[in-house]
């Protein structure tokens, strides 16, 4: 899971950083406007996280920007204006979540994680594909009722088929969305992780599907 | 001066009236009574000099030569004549003498023996019976020395034609004050209406239902509703102001607070610290929020429509409370509010999720006019609050810095804000879903 962090204050975006990764998320981060207005809409992300208050162009319009552009990418507001007006015209610029500064990271992490779910079609906290069952809610995975140890870029990786299950992903959206926007990614980096998770959850669950990418199934 | 501009103009125009009529009505009487003085006069002349062609060259009068005219030919009909002669000789036409001169005339200024040059001089006296008479001496210079000639007629003949002429004249110049009265009175209602108009405005946009006074006004008045327009939109601006300075203040307070939320999270390990952090975070909002109020009887205000707040309100609330599927029931149609927009959105967004926090599964929101207020109800079926709990919910005049969590964290911000606005908040028990009913009164 890749998520956009749009905030200017540095302490508190590299502390929200911090907490995301502890949390297997991938994080990149604009310091304004422009920046944060600019990578949304070039880049794939699972959500954002976007304050209102930003040097150089405000939150909201960035917002309005990548609606018009039809990028439908779940954004989470992070804003020091708490007023419910605020909150109407937040929602009404596209906004899905709206939490208040000052906030506890935890909830930053709940939010944006029920956010991604839901943007990938689970009303549940829970997803399963056969004997794999993912936690949308918590960020675990049990197979077979035993939880599964993973790396954060395991973690990205299977969360990704998770979500997506019995759908191909392409391989480079795979990369898109388990990288951060600095990372030298190695060309059999996807497929070295694939390697590993057949090894941890059995090699049936992942299918690859030659020149397009992966598919978790429990049809096989 | 009256406190009134009507009555100021009233009192000037009826002023002016009264004296223009009262100069008019004593002119024409003037003109009136020379006229007729005139031919009064004339007929006192013309005996005059009938009785100076009688005088001879010793100032003796020939009295065979001295003719009766009419009036003077009948005994006591007050018309009166007399010649005195330089020796003291008396000749009249009856046995009266003609009146004691009141004011003596004034010495003739030349006194010519030609009766055709000389010029009488009037005088006013009474007879013996009192009545008042007009009379005309003629003085001729004669051998003997000055013959006074005296012709003398009562004024009551010149007074009944003038009485006459006088009363239909001044009925007219009554009928042309009153007339004059109520086109003043007519012209002032007309003249002062757009005042009224103006007022009526002002009073629409306090209270209001309206942005601005209409400019569309007579010329004299057109800069002063302009001057009000660019006042009430510059209080406007002023509001508008002070809420981005509150939004930029509340930014620069609560990033660096969340800051250092984050960095406490990580080496507060007992949560004392966090329990500080929050107690500042709670301090903050409120006066941040208060500050962010609307003033009461700010301009600006507009009655808005109730509907889509809530709508909006409540689309915000499913976002924000996504994993509690709650039915809310709206039925606020038509129903406006005389508050500002940002304070609405405030008090009914608190109570709204007050009642999402507490609900079991329902909402319902309804509102009605009643006694000139618009009242709304907010009922949820969750547990609600017990007597003890509700009065400590809302104490009155105690601020939310003071308050402690628990229920309902935005019902005394409402109730400040709605207290300001000039409404309330009471708390109750909902009688259709059995949780909390939140009754917020707001002007109309």
């Amino acid at each position: 899971m890749r998520v956009l962090l749009v905030e200017d204050d540095e302490t508190l975006a590299a502390g929200i950083a911090r907490a995301l990764r502890a949390e297997n998320f991938a994080v990149d981060i604009a310091g304004n406007g422009e920046d944060g207005g600019h990578l949304g809409s070039t880049e794939r992300y699972d959500a954002a996280v976007l304050d209102l208050g930003l040097p150089l162009r405000d939150g909201l319009s960035v917002l309005r920007d990548w609606r018009a552009g039809g990028r439908d990418l779940p954004v989470l507001i992070l804003t020091a204006r708490d007023g419910w007006s605020e909150k109407v015209a937040g929602f009404k610029a596209g906004a899905d979540d709206y939490l208040v500064k000052p906030f506890r990271v935890e909830e930053v992490i709940m939010r944006l994680r029920a956010l991604v779910r839901r943007a990938a079609g689970h009303a549940g906290a829970l997803v399963a594909c056969g004997p794999l069952v993912f936690d949308a809610q918590l960020g675990t995975f049990e197979l077979d009722g035993l939880p599964v140890k993973l790396t954060a870029l395991e973690w990205r990786v299977l969360s990704t088929l998770m979500l997506r299950r019995e759908v191909v992903v392409e391989r480079a959206d795979l990369i898109e969305r388990v990288y951060e926007g600095d990372a030298d990614v190695d060309s059999n980096s996807v497929e070295v992780i694939i390697g590993r998770l057949r090894r941890k959850i059995g090699a049936t669950l992942i299918e690859t599907v030659r020149g397009r990418g992966y598919r978790l199934t429990a049809s096989v | 001066m009256p406190r009134s501009l009507f009555g100021r103009l009233l009192a000037v125009a009826t002023l002016a009236t009264l004296a223009a009529l009262l100069l008019a009505s004593v002119a024409i009487g003037h003109v009136l009574e020379r006229f007729v003085m005139r031919g009064f006069d004339d007929r006192l002349d013309a005996q005059t000099m009938v009785l100076a062609r009688a005088v001879d060259l010793r100032g003796q009068l020939d009295r065979s030569r001295a003719i009766d005219l009419p009036g003077f030919d009948e005994s006591a009909s007050g018309w009166v004549w007399q010649v005195r002669s330089p020796d003291g000789h008396l000749w009249r036409n009856g046995a009266e003498a003609p009146p004691a001169p009141v004011a003596s005339p004034p010495p003739p200024a030349s006194i010519s023996p030609d009766p055709d040059r000389a010029r009488p001089h009037p005088g006013e006296g009474r007879d013996r019976s009192g009545e008042r008479q007009h009379f005309r001496t003629l003085t001729l210079m004669r051998a003997g020395g000055p013959v006074t000639i005296t012709a003398s007629g009562p004024r009551r003949v010149v007074e009944a034609p003038l009485r006459e002429a006088m009363l239909p004249l001044l009925g007219a110049l009554a009928l042309l004050g009153t007339a004059l009265a109520a086109a003043t009175l007519v012209q002032l209602r007309i003249g002062l209406r757009p005042l009224r108009t103006l007022q009526a405005a002002l009073g629409e946009v306090i209270a209001g239902r309206q942005r601005h006074v209409p400019t569309d006004l007579p010329v004299e008045l057109a800069p002063l509703a302009g001057e009000l327009n660019t006042l009430i939109d510059q209080n406007a601006a002023g509001l508008a102001h002070a809420r981005r300075h509150v939004a930029n203040l509340a930014h620069g307070l609560k990033t660096p607070l969340a800051g250092l939320g984050l960095e406490l999270a990580e080496r507060d390990p007992d949560g004392r610290l966090a329990a500080m952090l929050a107690d500042i975070d709670r301090r903050v909002s409120h006066h941040l929020r208060r500050a962010r109020a609307a003033l009461p009887g700010a301009p600006g205000r507009v009655a808005i429509p109730l509907a889509p707040a809530v709508d909006d309100l409540v689309g915000v609330l499913r976002r924000v409370h996504a994993d509690r599927p709650i039915t809310v029931d709206v039925a606020v149609a038509g129903i406006t509010v005389g508050v500002d927009a940002q304070d609405l959105d405030e008090m009914i967004g608190n109570l709204l999720d007050n009642g999402w926090r507490y609900a079991a599964a329902a909402i319902r929101v309804t509102a009605a006019v009643e006694a000139g207020k618009v009242v709304i109800a907010i009922d949820d079926d969750g547990p609600g609050l017990d007597e003890a709990q509700r009065a400590e919910a809302l104490v009155p005049g105690r601020r939310l810095d003071e308050a402690g969590p628990g229920h309902g964290f935005g019902l005394p911000i409402t109730q400040e804000l709605a207290e300001l606005n000039g409404g309330g908040l009471l708390l109750g028990v909902s009688p259709t879903l059995g949780g909390l009913r939140a009754t917020l009164t707001l002007p109309l």
